[in-house]
């Protein structure tokens, strides 16, 4: 398998994207916390009717823990408006370049009328790298250095 | 494996050739095919560590460490006592622990909430065991150790994935 190809011309919707989680704008923070603690997820998409409008993240979530924030405002105020998106059918090279470039670690993917579609995250992108080569990953000794630290008999 | 001393042909995995008892273990190590492959097997974790891990005390408090992380710009603070590494503390644990709870929880320390003991590697492993590791257990973060356990630094998700792209040249157009 020939990575660099691979790369340009597989899309994001073939590196498996996850179902979005996804709540409505005027979802309170202490819903949205406690809703991904439940889901073990890392963040969340906040969307009116179809359309994205938001995104909020673990980062988001740190910054209103760390000043204290009123948790029974709306998700609408504090979340990242206009979000960062991949429309659908790109290729993983453009995702990876996006994420690098960008410092994101979730990239929303939306269809043409902006609905989304599915989330690509910075964890299923190392899988789909790890996947690549299996040869030098999955074929490890189970101890970083190997070799003996004295000369056998010595 | 054909022996490439006699060309007899033994099972897989053998140690020595059975004919001539030349050592195939060369032949079962993984080889590098492609430069991403050379970048795992060569690159050292000390060659992409970042220098200036953010460390705290097991008793520093919650806000500090929540504050330390936001001010930073950083997914993690290492618990350090003395040069032994004994917690870590991400801001996924922040979400998941301290969660709505957070304001009531903010002075109390942080030894309660970070994750105690974390898989470590040593500055000598190779590129491939961090992505390995991050892969199998979803982690982004992973500090780095000397061989007598002594608390080096720490290797991120994003150090890997930049060390990695460098060797793909990405050429979408985006």
């Amino acid at each position: 398998m020939d990575i660099e190809l691979n790369l340009t011309t597989e899309t994001v919707e073939q590196t498996g994207l996850k179902d979005p989680l996804i709540v409505a704008p005027d979802v309170s923070i202490r819903d949205v916390f406690e809703l991904l603690k439940t889901k073990k997820a890392g963040g969340l998409l906040v969307c009116e009717g179809d359309t994205l409008t938001g995104i909020f993240t673990e980062r988001d979530a740190l910054r209103l823990m760390a000043k204290q924030a009123d948790l029974d405002r709306p998700i609408s105020e504090v979340m990242t408006k206009s979000p960062a998106t991949l429309a659908a059918g790109s290729s993983v090279a453009e995702a990876i370049k996006m994420m690098s470039g960008g410092g994101y670690r979730t990239l929303p993917i939306i269809d043409e009328a902006g609905k989304p579609l599915g989330v690509m995250s910075v964890k299923s992108l190392i899988h789909y790298i790890v996947q690549h080569f299996p040869q030098s990953v999955y074929n490890l000794s189970p101890k970083p250095i190997p070799a003996m630290e004295q000369r056998e008999g010595a | 494996m054909i022996c490439p001393n006699c060309g007899h042909s033994n099972i897989e995995g053998a140690d020595t050739c059975e004919e001539c008892q030349q050592s195939l273990v060369e032949l079962s190590r993984p080889r590098a095919v492609t430069s991403v492959d050379r970048t795992l097997h060569r690159e050292k974790l000390a060659a992409l560590e970042n220098s200036d891990p953010i460390t705290v005390t097991p008793d520093a408090t919650v806000g500090e460490c929540l504050k330390l992380l936001v001010e930073k710009s950083i997914g993690v603070v290492l618990v350090v006592q003395g040069d032994q590494l004994v917690g870590i503390f991400s801001e996924r644990d922040a979400l998941m622990r301290l969660n709505v709870a957070a304001n009531d929880l903010y002075d109390r320390p942080i030894s309660e909430f970070m994750t105690p003991n974390p898989e470590t590697l040593t500055v000598e492993a190779k590129l491939a065991y961090a992505l390995h590791k991050m892969d199998l257990g979803g982690y982004r973060h992973i500090p780095t150790v000397d061989e007598e356990g002594h608390f080096q630094g720490i290797v991120s998700v994003r150090d890997v994935l930049r060390r990695i792209t460098e060797d793909l040249v990405v050429t979408g157009n985006a």
